[in-house]
């Protein structure tokens, strides 16, 4: 017996019964001296024949096994096949009905123009509509602006690069709330319109971290991170800079090397946030509110 | 050169006749093999050592698949099959490869 388990195994790699069935034979062979233990030929053609049909099984089991590995990995492959097809048509009925939602909007504002401009007080209601649609990012914009970018710091060349990456993790990464407190600053120095990475953001637009990514209304934005903004250059840079929280930021961006920096731009253009949910409203009606106050718990 | 003649008619047994086998026995097959394998392995160089015995072959190329196989079969219910697949796989693994090794001493004299 080896000193261990392990030297056992790497040191015994033959079957030790092969090494006792020799022994036994060559003990056998000196009991019966001289006439040689020469087994009988009917019991050497069954050995034979066993020994054939064990290989027969060993074969059987390769071929069966490979042949199950190879049937699996191809329904994989048709499964997997399928699904992207099943998700290309999705998305494909999905965009469709997406430009039809837009025509039918476009072709609704339309008419809707038409009906209202006939009398001053539509004309007035429509002036309203257009404020609260500009409010509520509904279009898109163009105009002159702020262009802020911030990113990442990189990991520099000095850096023990294993090490480096939980250091940046910590500190040189932009967190949700960095874009979040630039993007209050903007609004708060007067921007009419904000948006990063060319998403737009609307009234209930949400700025969350999950996991390494930064999403935007739950779609994701990756580093750098340009938010534009859009108002007057010069009164939005000098009251941006006026923020403490800017100032704060810029300093925390120095410590860890991120990258924190506006230009005002002549031309930016923002697209229209993304469609926003529809909600069905009720009027609200005398007769109507009696039967609602009759549910459960009302 | 009958075995392996029966190892080729085996083979070509399972790829044209491709028997289906039990879902439920699925999962066991890889392990039989490589236990098959090692079978194969130690009686090649039983062999070569000249110590060969069919009655040894046999028994252990049956208890061989059967006890890996039951292995796994008995981590798969306690929650570790993996873990215990991994272990025959090592241990044959190396058993294979040293009797691999030895078939080569003998065939190439190196």
């Amino acid at each position: 017996m080896g000193a261990s388990l392990l030297d056992d195994v790497l040191a015994e790699t033959l079957d030790p019964a092969y090494a006792q069935a020799a022994r036994r034979h060559a003990a056998r062979a000196a009991v019966t001296e001289g006439d040689e233990v020469a087994p009988r030929p009917e019991r050497r053609r069954r050995a034979q024949v066993l020994v054939a049909l064990v290989m027969v099984i060993a074969g059987l089991l390769v071929a069966v096994t490979y042949d199950q590995a190879v049937t699996k990995s191809e329904g994989r492959d048709q499964i997997r096949n399928a699904l992207v097809h099943d998700i290309k048509r999705a998305s494909g009925v999905s965009d469709d009905l997406a430009t039809q939602l837009e025509q039918l909007r476009s072709k609704v504002g339309a008419t809707r123009e038409k009906l209202l401009t006939a009398s001053t007080a539509g004309q007035k209601a429509l002036d309203d509509l257009a404020r609260a649609e500009q409010a509520a990012a509904a279009e898109a914009v163009t105009g002159p602006g702020l262009l802020v970018t911030l990113a990442n710091a990189e990991s520099s060349a000095d850096q023990d690069p294993v090490g480096a990456t939980s250091g940046e993790a910590a500190g040189g990464r932009v967190r949700d709330g960095d874009l979040q407190l630039v993007v209050n600053a903007l609004w708060a120095a007067g921007a009419e319109a904000v948006s990063i990475n060319g998403q737009r953001l609307g009234p209930t637009s949400a700025i969350r971290f999950a996991g390494e990514a930064v999403l935007v209304d739950f779609r994701p934005v990756t580093n750098p991170y340009e938010i534009s903004a859009i108002g007057d250059p010069d009164t939005l840079s000098s009251r941006f800079l006026a923020v403490p929280e800017v100032s704060a930021l810029a300093s925390v961006a120095v410590t860890f090397g991120m990258r924190f920096d506006f230009a005002q731009e002549d031309h930016l253009s923002l697209p229209a946030a993304s469609t926003p949910e529809l909600r069905v409203a009720h009027a609200e009606s005398p007769e109507k509110s009696a039967p609602a106050s009759e549910t459960p718990g009302g | 050169m009958i075995p392996i003649i029966g190892l080729a008619a085996g083979v070509l047994l399972g790829l044209f006749l491709d028997p289906t086998v039990p879902l439920a026995l699925q999962p066991y097959l890889p392990i039989a093999v490589v236990a098959a394998l090692d079978a194969v392995f130690g009686g090649l160089r039983a062999r070569l050592d000249g110590i060969f015995d069919a009655k040894v072959f046999v028994i252990s190329f049956v208890s061989n698949v059967v006890v890996a196989a039951l292995i796994v079969f008995l981590g798969d219910q306690l929650g570790v099959g993996a873990q215990l697949s991994t272990a025959v796989v090592v241990v044959l693994g190396i058993r294979i490869f040293g009797n691999a090794a030895a078939i080569r001493r003998h065939v190439f004299r190196a």
